[in-house]
């Protein structure tokens, strides 16, 4: 079966976004990366409204990451909605974020959160922690045959 | 109801004088002749007042009552000890004990009928609610008429046949309510009310006074008397019930001073001390008829001795005795708490205006000459006690309204602390909730920037590393280590933070599991070793996830500052000291100098440069803080190059979750 190896990052911080994308592209384990700026443009991508009304609501990435502090729709809301939605709700998300506060980590997996990652500061890690994510989710993982892309 | 009196003398004048007088009284009287009938008597039970002879054939009254005490229910059964003997170290032995009262013979009846009421009266209001009504009327058939009705409807009966004997009696026990004929051979029923009322342990008793005619200066006659309502005599028994019951209704009930108070009407017992006892021999028979007993001392000394353990109401003292003199011995008198209140009156043989000045320097409350009139001593005590009585009224008035004002203060305090205490409360959990804010912008915001400083300076080194020199390359370097340590001081510090905001839930754990987890971990994420001891069984009721974090410290520590020793050692187990169970941490590694180890446990204070050992030095703040919110103390030994030793206690709690 052909998978998409398609990634939603969901991250508001440019460097971030910069730095992520760069640990992905050294892997070479995702096709592409699609990047939402804030939690209300990954709901549009994800459920294809709003800037993505065109888009094919069934072609979902295999994994979202997403970070918590987001502008207007914040992570953890996000992530509500996708589980609220019949289309999204067994779409493998992981909370990529700065923190580890137990109450983020308790809140996100009683949302529904597969996985639960913090962005080391050191670079190296980080690096690391990207390749360890994309090997897990893009190969190893099986995804449920009604979430997986149809590409 | 009837009372029943165990009287045990061997003398049959006495025990049938006794009889007779109790029997009159409404008593059951139960006469014995030695202690081997007395106790065949007690057996069975149903005793409710002992009049106990001293000398008896078979046994010494003492002893007999000491075997009482020790009876089931004999400890607090009512005692009236007799003696033939007036000694007075004889009344000292038996009120020791334990005898309610000591009466010395000749006894006068009337006295030791009315002390039993009063003793039986004591013990009844301590165990029964029973309404008590006193009749006074000199009829016998009406007595009996009214006493068969008030029976029926409940009521406990006394009655007595005139006003006098009537207010004794009410003054010993202390009746619920008051029925008095209005005309009597003494003194006259509206008399008998005005006195009611001026009793401070009284005053307050509803009195209902019966009368013959229906005149309305009658009327008007008892109500100025202070009388709660009046009945004419011929009225049906169901009216006077009615009356009464209305009247009881209404009062108040008893003050509560009245229940510590003497009435002046009820029983008196005067102490009266003097070496040649003619006067007052003659003084004690005047007396005895009205209710009063009279002690005789022949001492200053015995007096003293005596007030230790007998209670009286008024001390009569003569000024001129050999031994201890009159003067020192009121003086003492005067100078000793509680008895010092007795009223104390002075005798002298003498008309001599200096004796007089004398005594009353002394501290006498009043004086009196030998010469004078029986009659006129007597009024004297009885302004002395009812003087005493208004005093003692009024003091317990004062302490009543003290310990009210007290209450109310103590209350608003109360509610003060209160509120200062709920206002505390919410200024820290408002504090607590900013801190929280706080720090969790802190953990999320401010590692952000040091990603990106770390992230690009790689990149940097990586992309463009090849056009860059040898310090170019350094710096870059710097900049990433800057980074990185940043870093580990944001987490510390927050864990510093989370570990002071924590909630410490106890449990029995094991420090030893913690320990062999914590080592394990160590030995995997670095690159040397240790020899680590682990004593067994060490255990603590403590927060696991918190001493997890003080392990993962202190043995962090050791490992860290073994790290260039040739044998690396550390030993983690416990010492049985004076105040408990001490564990520690030790190490054989860099050690620390002693000078320093009160700075050890402050944040950011470190004794090791970054480049010898790094560490960003909060993890001993954390442990320390860990340790004082679970009781305990922390504390360090060590020297330089010989390595360190952290002790830390974790004292038991009496609950733990199990």
């Amino acid at each position: 079966m052909s998978r998409s190896r398609i990634i939603l990052l969901v991250e508001d911080n440019p460097d971030d976004v910069e730095l992520t994308l760069r640990a992905f592209e050294r892997s070479k384990l995702a096709n592409d990366i699609i990047v939402a700026r804030d939690g209300a443009e990954a709901l549009d991508y994800l459920l294809a409204t709003g800037a993505h009304a065109g888009r094919d609501p069934a072609a979902l990435p295999e994994v979202v990451l997403l970070d918590l502090k987001l502008p207007k729709v914040d992570g953890l809301e996000v992530l509500q909605r996708i589980r609220a939605d019949e289309r999204t709700r067994r779409l493998p998300v992981v909370i990529l974020t700065s923190s580890k506060e137990e109450r983020d980590v308790l809140r996100s997996y009683d949302l529904g959160a597969n996985s639960f990652v913090r962005k080391p500061v050191d670079f190296v890690q980080f690096l690391d922690a990207a390749r360890h994510l994309g090997l897990y989710w893009l190969v190893l993982n099986e995804p449920s045959p009604a979430a997986a892309g149809r590409e | 109801m009837s009372y029943s009196v165990l009287v045990v003398d061997d003398s049959l004048t006495v025990r049938m004088d006794l009889v007779d007088a109790f029997r009159a009284a409404g008593f059951r009287p139960l006469p014995c002749a030695t202690a081997a009938d007395a106790r065949a008597t007690l057996a069975t039970g149903a005793v409710d007042v002992i009049i106990l002879d001293v000398l008896l054939p078979d046994a010494n009254g003492v002893d007999l009552l000491r075997e009482i005490r020790g009876l089931p229910g004999g400890a607090d059964l009512p005692v009236l000890m007799l003696s033939s003997e007036a000694e007075v170290y004889d009344r000292i032995r038996g009120l020791q004990t334990g005898a309610d009262e000591y009466v010395g013979k000749p006894y006068d009846a009337a006295y030791v009928v009315s002390k039993a009421q009063e003793l039986v009266r004591s013990r009844r209001d301590a165990v029964e609610g029973v309404v008590t009504i006193l009749m006074i009327d000199d009829s016998a058939t009406f007595r009996e008429a009214l006493r068969a009705a008030l029976e029926e409807a409940g009521y406990a009966v006394l009655t007595a046949a005139t006003g006098e004997d009537g207010l004794r009696l009410a003054g010993v026990q202390r009746p619920d309510a008051i029925v008095v004929d209005g005309v009597l051979p003494g003194i006259d029923g509206p008399t008998v009310i005005r006195r009611v009322r001026l009793d401070a342990v009284l005053r307050d008793v509803p009195c209902l006074l019966l009368t013959a005619s229906e005149g309305q200066d009658t009327e008007l006659r008892a109500l100025d008397a202070g009388a709660d309502a009046f009945v004419r005599k011929e009225e049906d028994p169901a009216v006077i019930l009615a009356r009464l019951g209305a009247a009881l209704r209404r009062s108040t009930g008893r003050t509560p001073t009245a229940d510590q108070t003497r009435s002046l009407l009820g029983l008196k017992k005067i102490l009266a001390v003097d070496d040649s006892t003619t006067y007052l021999q003659a003084l004690a028979d005047a007396m005895k008829g009205e209710g009063y007993d009279v002690i005789l001392a022949r001492s200053g000394e015995e007096a003293i001795e005596l007030l230790a353990v007998q209670p009286v109401d008024c001390i009569l003292l003569d000024l001129m005795m050999p031994g201890m003199s009159g003067q020192e011995t009121c003086e003492r008198i005067k100078a000793a708490p509680i008895v010092r209140d007795i009223p104390l009156i002075m005798l002298t043989a003498l008309e001599d205006r200096n004796a007089m000045i004398e005594g009353l320097v002394a501290g006498a409350d009043d004086y009196i000459s030998k010469s004078s009139e029986l009659e006129v001593l007597k009024a004297r005590v009885r302004a002395q006690i009812r003087r005493k009585q208004f005093e003692d009224e009024n003091r317990r008035i004062r302490e009543e309204l003290l310990r009210k004002e007290l209450e109310a203060v103590e209350a608003r305090a109360a509610r003060q602390l209160a509120e200062t205490r709920a206002r505390l409360v919410d200024e820290l959990e408002r504090k607590n909730r900013e801190l929280e804010a706080f720090s969790y912008s802190v953990s999320h915001d401010l590692r952000a920037p040091l990603r990106a400083i770390d992230g690009f300076s790689r990149v940097v080194l990586e992309d463009f590393g090849a056009q860059l020199e040898g310090k170019g390359l350094d710096y870059l370097r710097r900049v990433c280590a800057a980074a990185q340590r940043m870093g580990e001081l944001i987490d510390d510090l927050l864990e510093l933070s989370r570990v002071g905001r924590a909630e410490i839930r106890r449990t029995r754990i094991s420090l030893s599991d913690i320990a062999a987890a914590v080592t394990a971990d160590l030995r995997k994420r670095t690159d040397h070793d240790a020899a680590v001891e682990i004593e067994m069984e060490l255990t603590a009721d403590a927060d696991s996830r918190l001493m997890r974090v003080v392990l993962d410290n202190l043995i962090g520590n050791s490992w860290k500052f073994t790290a260039r020793v040739p044998e690396p050692r550390i030993r983690i187990g416990s010492e049985r000291r004076e105040n408990g169970q001490v564990f520690f941490v030790r190490d054989n590694g860099a050690g620390f100098d002693m000078a320093f180890a009160e700075k050890l446990f402050r944040p950011f204070q470190r004794l090791h440069s970054e480049s010898e050992f790094p560490g960003t030095g909060i993890g001993l703040a954390t442990v320390h803080r860990i340790v004082d919110r679970h009781g305990g103390r922390v504390w360090a030994e060590g020297a330089v190059g010989q390595g360190a030793t952290f002790y830390f206690t974790v004292p038991r709690q009496l609950t733990v979750d199990s």
